[in-house]
């Protein structure tokens, strides 16, 4: 009889384990765990842009978690997001000059409201508002103005345009970077198919700084790493004659396409090497097998 | 009936078990409203296939936990986006690996001990006496087995998922050094309740603790009774089971998620 009972003792502790261990995958695991606990006072912030901010997002300050989005909803008549917050009582004490401003937790993270205090002596209250507020960045955004600090964009100096026609851009857009030797020298003004010659029409707006780029330079579309972002390479020619404003450059290489890169590479085991442009960077897989 | 079956082909053989398999599932959930009165024997049972399963089961938690957390954080750092690889420790296990690979642990542990119990009781004329007795044998030796199994089965599926999330903690931020907030609020911000846990670690492991404990108790209690026949049962029940979890584990997937 003792034995029985040391087993129903077991099991029964089986059974409380069992259902513990539930009730922790359940609330501390999930997203049980970031619905708010506690009372909160809610504060309203508006933002032109709110990328990619979600209901239930953490709100953070210094980034210690201080509370929950509540609720998102579009001003009425106007063009600016309305962004409910939902903060702790505890932290009942945030200047109303505070700026809230919507952060990007890492490259690809989700989107969270950082508030950084101000020196107000007002603190805000429940249903006060952030009058102080930054929009999320896009990332292309913060590319272009990374790119372009070093390049010509808005240059004082000003810019001469050139075009240069393609077969195919891949993915090239205007903004996009031109690099001479890797470093920025200017951007990609715009992209535009042609109706008659039926391939695209860049023009590339160059820094006048650099106006001593031969006229028969190549002008190239490549990729960043594999997956990276695409800019026009221009690989300097020979020429006495330089480049000038209105010029089209004659020696382009268009965007490679992963499937034909595949492609050549399955292929070129029958021996045709592909001389089209003369031009083909020593990264294209020619790999003999 | 067992001795025809042997001389058909494989097919038919096959076909003839899954056939034999559904009656007696009917049977054994006809014999389980007799059964409750042996409630004592049931809890037996949890003790032996739940309890005593622990210790393999938390152990294996821990290490598919760790080993999961040490390769994503080396494939997830060419991202930078080493950070993530809680949540998808915790994603992984509770949809597929918690329920399946407790499964077939459990298959292994408790499910062949089962078969070899009744099929030692049938080899040794017990269930004949129980018959004489006017015991019910479905009702004292194989309804019992299928609850214990059918309980046992979810509560160690629960334990299996928090010892891999122990486990994941442990590599990631104790050793790889992630940092420990944002471990747990990507991962709080991303499980979902009904969709990750309940119907992933809940209804999954309840289907696969029916079918494990089916098959065991089936293949026990139509084992041949010779000390032979007994090991060809022990070995079918984890074939079978292992087939019927992961055969099952697709169709589930396909109609939870």
């Amino acid at each position: 009889m003792s034995q029985r009972k040391s087993y129903a003792v077991g099991t029964g502790l089986f059974i409380v384990l069992g259902f513990a261990a539930l009730a922790y995958l359940a609330t501390q695991t999930s997203s049980v765990a970031n619905r708010q606990q506690g009372a909160s006072y809610t504060v309203d912030a508006q933002f032109e842009n709110i990328g990619q901010l979600k209901e239930r997002a953490p709100v953070k300050i210094a980034g210690v978690r201080v509370g929950q989005v509540q609720a998102i909803a579009l001003e009425p008549g106007k063009s600016v997001a309305d962004v409910k917050l939902a903060i702790d009582k505890r932290y009942a004490d945030i200047p109303a000059d505070s700026v809230a401003t919507i952060f990007t937790s890492g490259l690809l993270g989700d989107q969270y409201v950082g508030i950084e205090y101000g020196h107000s002596k007002d603190h805000v209250a429940d249903g006060g508002k952030l009058a102080l507020t930054r929009s999320s960045e896009p990332l292309e955004e913060m590319l272009g103005k990374f790119f372009g600090a070093g390049g010509a964009a808005d240059n004082i100096g000003g810019s001469y345009m050139v075009t240069a026609r393609f077969s195919n851009v891949g993915s090239l857009s205007a903004g996009s970077p031109v690099k001479m030797a890797g470093v920025p020298i200017g951007q990609v003004l715009s992209v535009q198919a042609e109706p008659a010659k039926l391939d695209a029409l860049v023009t590339l707006a160059i820094d006048n700084r650099y106006n001593q780029i031969p006229d028969d330079s190549a002008a190239a579309v490549f990729t960043s790493g594999l997956i990276g972002s695409q800019y026009v390479a221009i690989q300097p020619g020979g020429s006495p004659d330089m480049l000038k404003n209105g010029d089209e450059m004659i020696l382009t290489q268009s965007a490679m396409q992963l499937e034909d890169l595949i492609g050549k590479f399955l292929v070129n085991g029958s021996g045709s090497s592909d001389g089209k442009q003369g031009a083909n960077p020593p990264t294209s897989p020619a790999g003999k097998h | 009936m067992n001795a025809r079956i042997e001389r058909d082909n494989i097919v038919t053989q096959a076909l003839g078990q899954i056939g034999n398999c559904g009656v007696f599932l009917l049977q054994i959930l006809a014999a389980i409203p007799r059964s409750l009165r042996y409630g004592r024997e049931t809890v037996r049972q949890l003790w032996f296939v739940g309890a005593m399963s622990l210790i393999i089961i938390m152990t294996c938690g821990l290490f598919v936990g760790m080993v999961l957390e040490l390769q994503l954080y080396h494939v997830l750092s060419m991202f930078g986006s080493t950070s993530m690889s809680g949540t998808v420790v915790a994603i992984a296990t509770y949809r597929e690996l918690g329920p399946v690979v407790t499964a077939l642990l459990f298959a292994g542990r408790a499910g062949t001990a089962i078969t070899a119990e009744i099929g030692l009781m049938r080899a040794t004329d017990q269930i004949s006496a129980m018959e004489l007795m006017a015991v019910d044998p479905l009702a004292y030796v194989a309804a019992p087995r299928f609850l214990a199994g059918l309980v046992a089965m979810p509560l160690l599926c629960c334990v299996f998922c928090a010892l891999a999330v122990f486990g994941g903690h442990l590599v990631g931020v104790s050793w790889l050094g992630i940092d420990n907030g944002t471990f747990w609020s990507n991962m709080t911000a991303t499980v979902d309740v009904w969709q990750d846990i309940v119907s992933g670690v809940v209804w999954k492991s309840l289907a696969f603790g029916a079918v494990v404990a089916l098959i065991a108790v089936f293949q026990g209690y139509t084992a041949p009774p010779t000390s032979e026949g007994v090991a060809y049962a022990t070995t079918r029940t984890v074939v079978a089971s292992s087939i019927a979890i992961l055969a099952l584990d697709f169709v589930l997937t396909a109609f939870l998620m």
